[in-house]
């Protein structure tokens, strides 16, 4: 039967239409942006440490994409050197300290944050500023693990060279391992960042200067595979890395990626190392990670959104 | 009795406590070196052979100064050797065979310390291997901790399940300190030999052997508080027979040897009569009536010929081949390789002083102080060096010179402490990484906190090379600690260098010359690379050409 529309119904029924298109976007009824469309693969924000942080990840995804409720996370950041922060020779303890505190907005049933320091490990942790800053959310998530105790043997399947190593045992307990290194030059390696910052999780990283270092950077990454990166830009050293001293550039960026090469590949691109600019493939690890499929290099094939704040 | 055994109890508790607050890496150290400046012994040998005098050692001389009032008190109730031994007593004393009285052997120890002033006179300090503090110490620091620390990390790992279960951070991330040291089983040998002893007496080391027990007694001949015995004494003999130290008269009670005498207080406890009691006198006359007959004195001869012996034993390290005299010049062979605490004074100052008493080495935290064996000779023997393949010397930490009791190992400000170079490091490039395999390695300047490893391209080198700036380097051994080529590392510290003086600022010695030893400061722009002309733009390190 055809139901017979009234010129009163007709009228009432776009005018509601009409009503409801006008004040869609408002957020009202619809979400404003809808971010399951345009969620990036690498995310770029810059403005103070802690509202940069949380953008750059709300743009690849947000963190309950990749911190669900009850997960175990360990934050791998840059913490080796007992230097302060201005150094940029460890990671900033404010983008640390968000990073914690988003996965405990995501109900992170446990969150640890681990280094294997080079110099001795209070002072790391406490100069850096990280243990302080981690203590006003929560206690006991700062540890260093320089003892051989912490460490468990695993093979790396995927490796070439490095086939068997000893890794830190809550690695083997974590569900997510999210990496926050800071923006810094090596002088062996050319950049350190999220995949040479995982050789702050295995016992024996010797071995890996006597095989080849930036091949053992990528067998490494296959096992220690992060699944989010936050690569802190807020201060780069620009020159003199790994410990400083050097030239530190103020950029006040934060980049997040789920992809630590591609992190690590923006990241190479975007700051000046020793007064130039370099292409990602420049730094070999990041181009045999890229070309052993361990992530994208390839930045013009990504999406990249930036934020201002 | 039971006061002093509580009193005894406290002391060696307190001593253990002290020693093990040094040994906590988190905790910084609370005069650590107090037990070892109330040694008479120590102190005394110690002043005359390095020809100083310290506001520290006031305690023992209070110690000794007490002896007229109140006799050997701290061996009978503080010295934790004395305690120690009775406790060994304690576990060996019922195998024990009936002792003779032996009291030709008394005098044994003051030939110990006429041999140790005859030696001291010259400059050359033995007391390291008969003052009881020094010799407890390093028992206790060098033996046993190790021990406990190993103990306690099986301990740890067996519990570590729990803090996953129970969720306490402590036990998951709880660390023990590995510690180790170099010499042991010598050490352990001596002691169980110096502890087994009491088989054949109680207290032997006490009554036969202690530098410090001998200076003690003679300044407690004739104490104002001494054992007394009144007139209901029975003769029975029994304090004669349970007196540790054997200070009795065998065949009258009444008559004491007060230099002998540690005050403990056993005769007082088991006279039937209760005869004895522990008391001033009344007056200079009783004082002078009750002398007890003086210490079985050597003859005069025996005296001299063994200070002649203890002086003739100096001369003989003195004349060894890595003895340095005067001024240093062509001809003084030094020990290759020794590399000494920061802040030592030179060298044959350094061995005067130093008792080797282990307090340092227990207190480092990166456990890098070793005691030496012969290397350096017999006057060396157990002297602390630096071993940067065990542990780096942080150039923020300086536990060592906190616990040296002697000040063999200087005290001065953090700031300037920097500046206390101990050594220079040079690498051999045969065996590095970078020079010889290509390889990119660079771990030396990643670690050097005073930015003194600078990398270069060289000609046609695919990777950047390191080179030690030796007037930056402070030998401080991180590069050494780090370096991953096995199984001697490419970069080794030499005490080329090393900055060893009487007094006065390292600081302004380093810079006289020429040194800057600075930790790597902010900001500036201190690596500088000159561009290699084989590239046609300087690539920056690590990096490859497009």
């Amino acid at each position: 039967m055809n139901h017979h529309l009234s010129r009163r119904e007709f009228i009432k029924w776009q005018a509601k239409s009409g009503l409801f298109l006008a004040t869609a976007t408002s957020g009202f009824w619809l979400p404003k942006v809808s971010f399951a469309s345009a969620a990036a693969d690498i995310g770029v924000a810059t403005g103070a440490a802690e509202a940069a942080t949380r953008a750059a990840v709300d743009l690849i995804g947000g963190i309950r994409s990749v911190v669900q409720p009850g997960r175990r996370v360990l934050i791998k950041p840059n913490m080796s050197f007992s230097r302060a922060p201005e150094y940029a020779a460890n990671t900033h303890p404010e983008v640390v300290k968000t990073v914690a505190a988003m996965c405990q907005e995501a109900g992170a049933a446990k969150i640890t944050i681990l280094d294997h320091t080079l110099a001795p490990a209070k002072r790391c942790i406490e100069r850096s500023g990280i243990g302080p800053a981690c203590e006003t959310i929560a206690k006991n998530m700062v540890h260093p693990i320089n003892d051989p105790s912490f460490y468990a043997p695993v093979t790396i399947s995927k490796a070439k060279h490095l086939k068997t190593t000893d890794v830190a045992k809550e690695f083997l307990k974590a569900d997510v391992l999210i990496a926050v290194p800071v923006a810094k030059s090596h002088s062996a390696t050319g950049v350190s960042l999220s995949m040479k910052g995982m050789m702050g999780l295995i016992y024996d990283r010797s071995i890996m200067h006597r095989l080849d270092l930036h091949e053992t950077i990528v067998d490494l990454a296959t096992l220690l595979k992060a699944d989010l990166t936050v690569v802190d830009g807020t201060r780069v050293l620009s020159t003199g890395g790994p410990g400083g001293s050097g030239k530190v550039i103020t950029e006040n960026t934060v980049i997040a990626s789920r992809d630590m090469v591609a992190a690590d590949a923006f990241a190479v691109a975007k700051f000046e190392w020793y007064g130039r600019h370099y292409k990602p493939t420049q730094v070999r690890h990041i181009r045999l990670a890229h070309e052993r499929g361990l992530g994208c290099a390839a930045l013009d094939d990504l999406s990249i959104q930036t934020a201002r704040l | 009795m039971r006061l002093r055994r509580t009193v005894q109890l406290v002391c060696l508790v307190l001593f253990l406590a002290l020693l093990g607050l040094a040994a906590l890496s988190g905790t910084p150290a609370v005069m650590p070196d107090l037990f070892l400046r109330l040694d008479p012994g120590l102190v005394l040998i110690s002043a005359i052979s390095a020809r100083i005098v310290l506001l520290g050692f006031i305690p023992a001389a209070v110690v000794l100064i007490l002896g007229p009032f109140v006799g050997r008190v701290f061996c009978g109730y503080v010295c934790p050797m004395g305690t120690t031994i009775d406790g060994s007593d304690a576990l060996l004393g019922p195998h024990r065979k009936v002792s003779r009285a032996a009291n030709r052997l008394t005098r044994l120890k003051y030939m110990v310390l006429v041999f140790l002033l005859g030696s001291a006179m010259l400059g050359v300090s033995y007391v390291f291997f008969a003052a009881p503090l020094a010799l407890i110490t390093r028992a206790y620091g060098v033996v046993l901790f190790p021990v406990i620390s190993f103990l306690s990390r099986q301990v740890l790992d067996f519990i570590r399940p729990l803090g996953e279960m129970l969720d306490l951070s402590w036990i998951s991330f709880g660390e023990v300190r590995t510690i180790r040291f170099a010499s042991q089983f010598f050490l352990l040998f001596f002691f169980t030999a110096v502890l087994g002893l009491v088989i054949y007496s109680p207290r032997f080391w006490c009554r036969y052997l202690c530098p410090s027990g001998a200076l003690l007694a003679l300044a407690s001949r004739t104490p104002l508080i001494r054992r007394r015995v009144s007139q209901g004494c029975s003769r029975c003999g029994r304090c004669v027979r349970h007196c540790p130290m054997g200070a009795i008269a065998p065949d009258a009670p009444q008559i004491t040897k007060h230099s002998e005498c540690i005050v403990c207080r056993t005769c007082v406890q088991i006279c039937p009569e209760k005869a004895v009691s522990f008391g001033g006198s009344k007056g200079v006359a009783a004082l002078l009536a009750d002398r007890s007959p003086g210490p079985v004195s050597p003859a005069r001869r025996q005296f001299v010929a063994t200070g002649l012996m203890g002086a003739g034993s100096a001369v003989i390290s003195l004349t060894g081949l890595n003895s340095l005299y005067g001024t240093a010049g062509p001809g003084q062979v030094g020990a290759a390789g020794l590399i000494r605490p920061p802040g030592a004074v030179p060298e044959n100052d350094f061995l005067s002083r130093c008792v080797r008493c282990g307090e340092c080495m227990v207190a480092c935290p990166t456990n890098t102080l070793q005691p030496i064996g012969l290397k350096a000779g017999l006057t060396a023997l157990f002297s602390p060096a630096v071993t940067p393949r065990r542990g780096f010397c942080d150039p923020g930490c300086h536990e060592c010179a906190r616990a040296c009791p002697t000040q063999a190992v200087r005290r001065v400000d953090p700031s300037d402490r920097i500046w206390a170079k101990i050594g220079t490091a040079w690498i051999i490039r045969q065996k590095c990484l970078a020079w010889e395999f290509n390889k990119s390695c660079l771990v030396c300047d990643e670690v050097c906190p005073y930015d003194a490893v600078e990398f270069r391209r060289q000609n046609n080198h695919p990777v950047p090379v390191p080179h030690v700036i030796e007037n930056r380097c402070a030998g401080c051994g991180y590069c050494e600690h780090y370096c991953p080529v096995q199984n001697q590392p490419a970069i080794v510290v030499t005490p080329m260098d090393a900055l060893r003086m009487e007094s006065g600022s390292h600081e302004t010695e380093a810079r006289l010359k020429g040194f800057e030893l600075r930790l790597k400061p902010t900001g500036q722009e201190t690596s500088t690379m000159p561009p290699d002309p084989a590239t046609p733009r300087d690539i920056a390190p690590g990096f490859d050409v497009e």
